[in-house]
């Protein structure tokens, strides 16, 4: 025992002593590369900001919000030359939230970003607290008031989920497509109302015959029920629907399991993403994947303008974003295999037609399904 | 009459609790310390960072006591009926309930009211529940012999969607659906001095609650009939039986007052430290108790000290995350001085057999000293202590002497 412990205390040396050398060396090889500009790098890199990030619910790589925050400070951070960092929480609670924007306060992180509604309350007080610090919240507008340092960032779902209605129309040209979405929230709504929007222009105007029933517009009331949005997909699919529009986070992975599973069986259904890109959630392991298109807000993106903003000195705070596709924040990926090269070519032309003003989606669920 | 025996059987010295949990928490800082210079950190800063997250200033030393107070009292919930040998893994459910209680309370009950009326109330309240859910884990086992593992695991679902289905019905948040509409801050146990002398901390009332609670059940087990039956049972419930203590009722009594301070603990997260409950969420608090009151050797005070330790790694992991060492890492270290404390008896024994070693040694000494002096038919218990310490100095240059040669003979052949 009194050997294990020596060995033990002697790894714990060598592995200390080894870190610390490979920090120095490091530090020697960064200091060579800039040559004569060490001096001011320097000054610099004592100001320099750090960005910061604070995961929901979900982790870094849910390949969905935390992680398309991430990847946006992630490149603002790399392209820049800063230091950047996440945290997770312990908890899913308003203190959790603002125990760790604290923390990431304390060791000098003046941006943070935090993705989802669900820190609405942690912001609203944090903002208060801490008036250097620059802040933004992606997808809720911050009612009860917009601190001076803190940006709140909202998309037009409807927008994205309208253009993913009409690639799906046109994909099927005749059929009928389902709805499963999460918690109903405003963000999920939209994306539910733009669909359908999409679906009926199509049909309208573009020749399809695609229809939708009441029955197969789901809210699951859970993001992260994996065994009930495959359940859900199974009532679906076997009730005749073609595609499902997947809006529900872990839930929605559910449905493109399904999906996936029918595929490979030889069905001829699809599922549609939500928020980024899933065309690699729906991989089938045959190079072939059951994801038709995506509903995307780039949420990348926008972590990506606000953190080169904040270190540029362009960051304005106290106000409300609310992007769409007229910003480029807002529609289906920008290569869709499973789609053909016209179908792609029509809901461009419908991209130009919502930016010229002349197609207005609306953001309200006036007459539509639920 | 209580004169000490003077001449009392000598025999080497047992590891004390407090021994065993020290070397616990040092075996598990020094595998976080190999884990942080594994992925090419330095260790020491590390645990500099976490000292800092937890205790570099008011608002932070606020934060670890608030985070603290639950685990004090879910440890003694956990402490409290491992006494009676049991096994309360239901402390979570019993939280829940304790938890949703308060929280109803708080959602219905008029602002109005005087806040030291209003305080009672849910404080009585959410230790009832608490303790109801306890004890029909304790009648299942005292009736019908259901073991209380089982018995518990199943109330801590049944608590898990009743909470669910409550939160929906009673007090939700209308623009959130998931979670309970915030509680006013005149409803929670958070009081307006304790926020300004600690610079917006989570510490709260619920702290107070805890000590309290820890002075009442030292008080129960160490002073009390009651106790005195509970802590029979718990060593031999047979013995106990045959001694004439009612062993069922001591079973449903423990697992009522471990629920009781589970519930309590339940008010003081969902109340105090937070003030939302979220559906579908199972506390964790409830499975950190059973390394709390293990760390603590299960007594009251034992079971304070390890729950503030536990608070500091549960504040510091933040800080730590935040210079780069993956917050993973951080709950890897908390979860590795766990295992630790879990195999307190592995420690127990190597600390017992270190002190017998020693103890022989000495044994040894004295006897050689003794015979040089012409003393040697002599019994060493009869000695006074001084005594006992000159001879082990005087043997002990010779005992050497004696096992380097015979180490040298060994390795000669």
């Amino acid at each position: 025992m009194r050997k294990l412990l020596a060995v033990l205390l002697v790894l714990l040396m060598v592995f200390s002593f080894s870190s610390c050398s490979k920090e120095e060396k490091a530090e020697a090889t960064s200091t060579t590369s800039t040559g004569t500009e060490v001096e001011a790098s320097k000054e610099e890199v004592k100001d320099a900001l750090k960005l910061g990030m604070v995961t929901d619910s979900g982790t870094i790589d849910d390949r969905s919000f935390n992680q398309g925050t991430w990847e946006g400070v992630a490149r603002a951070a790399e392209e820049l030359g800063l230091e950047c960092t996440y945290l997770r929480p312990s908890g899913t609670t308003t203190t959790d939230y603002l125990t760790a924007i604290s923390d990431l306060y304390d060791q000098g992180y003046r941006f943070i970003a935090c993705p989802g509604y669900l820190f609405a309350e942690a912001v609203a007080q944090a903002q208060q607290m801490y008036e250097d610090l620059m802040i933004i919240i992606i997808d809720d507008a911050l009612a009860a008031g917009i601190g001076d340092n803190t940006v709140a960032i909202t998309f037009r779902e409807n927008e994205a989920g309208f253009l993913a209605g009409i690639a799906t129309a046109l994909k099927l040209s005749e059929g009928e497509v389902g709805f499963v979405g999460g918690l109903e929230i405003p963000s999920v709504q939209k994306f539910n109302w733009g669909f359908q929007q999409g679906v009926t222009y199509a049909n309208e105007n573009l020749g399809t015959n695609v229809t939708m029933n009441a029955n197969n517009f789901v809210y699951s009331g859970s993001f992260a029920d994996l065994a009930l949005g495959q359940q859900l997909a199974t009532a679906m699919y076997d009730a005749g629907v073609d595609a499902i529009f997947a809006a529900a986070g872990g839930t929605g992975v559910g449905v493109i399991n399904e999906a996936k599973n029918r595929r490979l069986s030889g069905e001829d259904v699809w599922a549609i993403g939500v928020d980024v890109d899933q065309y690699s959630v729906g991989d089938m392991g045959n190079g072939e994947s059951c994801i038709l298109t995506s509903a995307m807000k780039d949420v990348a993106g926008v972590a990506y303008d606000q953190a080169t903003a904040a270190a540029n000195g362009t960051y304005e705070g106290g106000r409300h974003i609310e992007l769409g596709i007229a910003e480029d924040r807002a529609g289906i990926p920008a290569t869709n295999p499973n789609l053909t090269p016209e179908i792609e070519a029509q809901v461009a032309e419908v991209v130009k037609l919502i930016k010229a003003g002349t197609v207005t989606v609306q953001a309200t669920g006036d007459g539509l399904i639920k | 009459m209580k004169s000490k025996v003077a001449n009392k059987p000598l025999e080497a010295r047992k590891a004390s609790p407090l021994l065993v949990s020290l070397s616990a928490v040092f075996l598990g800082i020094v595998a976080g310390a190999i884990l942080i210079a594994m992925i090419g950190k330095n260790p020491i800063a590390g645990f500099d960072r976490i000292i800092f997250g937890a205790l570099s200033n008011v608002r932070r030393v606020g934060n670890t006591l608030g985070m603290s107070t639950q685990l004090i009292l879910i440890g003694l919930s956990v402490a409290f009926a491992f006494k009676t040998g049991l096994f309360n893994i239901g402390a979570s459910g019993q939280m829940l309930m304790g938890g949703i209680t308060g929280s109803i309370l708080a959602y219905y009950l008029p602002l109005s009211m005087p806040r030291p009326l209003y305080l009672l109330i849910i404080i009585l309240s959410s230790g009832l529940v608490g303790a109801l859910w306890g004890f029909i884990s304790g009648f299942l086992k005292a009736k019908f012999n259901v073991h209380e593992v089982v018995s518990t695991i199943m109330l801590n679902w049944t608590a898990y969607w009743l909470v669910y289905d409550w939160i929906q019905r009673f007090i939700v948040d209308p623009t959130i659906v998931v979670k309970s509409k915030p509680i006013e801050q005149a409803h929670t146990l958070r009081a307006g001095w304790l926020t300004d002398i600690t610079n917006f901390s989570t510490l709260n009332y619920g702290f107070f609650l805890a000590v309290i609670a820890c002075v009442i059940i030292w008080f129960i087990l160490d002073k009390t009939t009651v106790g005195f039956r509970l802590k029979a049972v718990g060593s031999n419930r047979f013995c106990a039986e045959y001694a004439g203590i009612k062993v069922n009722r001591s079973i449903m009594i423990s697992m009522a007052v471990a629920g009781a301070l589970a519930g309590l603990a339940g008010l003081t997260y969902y109340c105090g430290y937070s003030n939302i409950m979220e559906m579908g969420k199972m506390p964790n608090e409830g499975f950190d108790g059973i390394a709390v009151a293990l760390l603590g050797n299960c007594s009251p005070v034992g079971v304070f000290f390890s729950a503030i330790f536990f608070g500091i790694l549960k504040m510091g992991r933040g800080s730590l995350a935040a210079t780069g060492i993956p917050t993973e890492i951080a709950d890897t270290i908390i979860a590795t001085i766990i295992y630790f404390t879990a195999t307190n008896v592995i420690l127990a024994n190597f600390w017992n057999g270190r002190f017998k070693k020693s103890f022989e040694r000495k044994e040894e000494a004295i006897a050689i000293a003794l015979s040089n002096q012409g003393r040697s038919g002599e019994d060493i218990s009869s000695l006074s202590k001084e005594e006992r310490r000159n001879l082990v100095k005087l043997g002990m240059p010779e005992l050497k002497e004696k096992r380097k040669n015979e180490k040298n003979n060994k390795e000669a052949k």
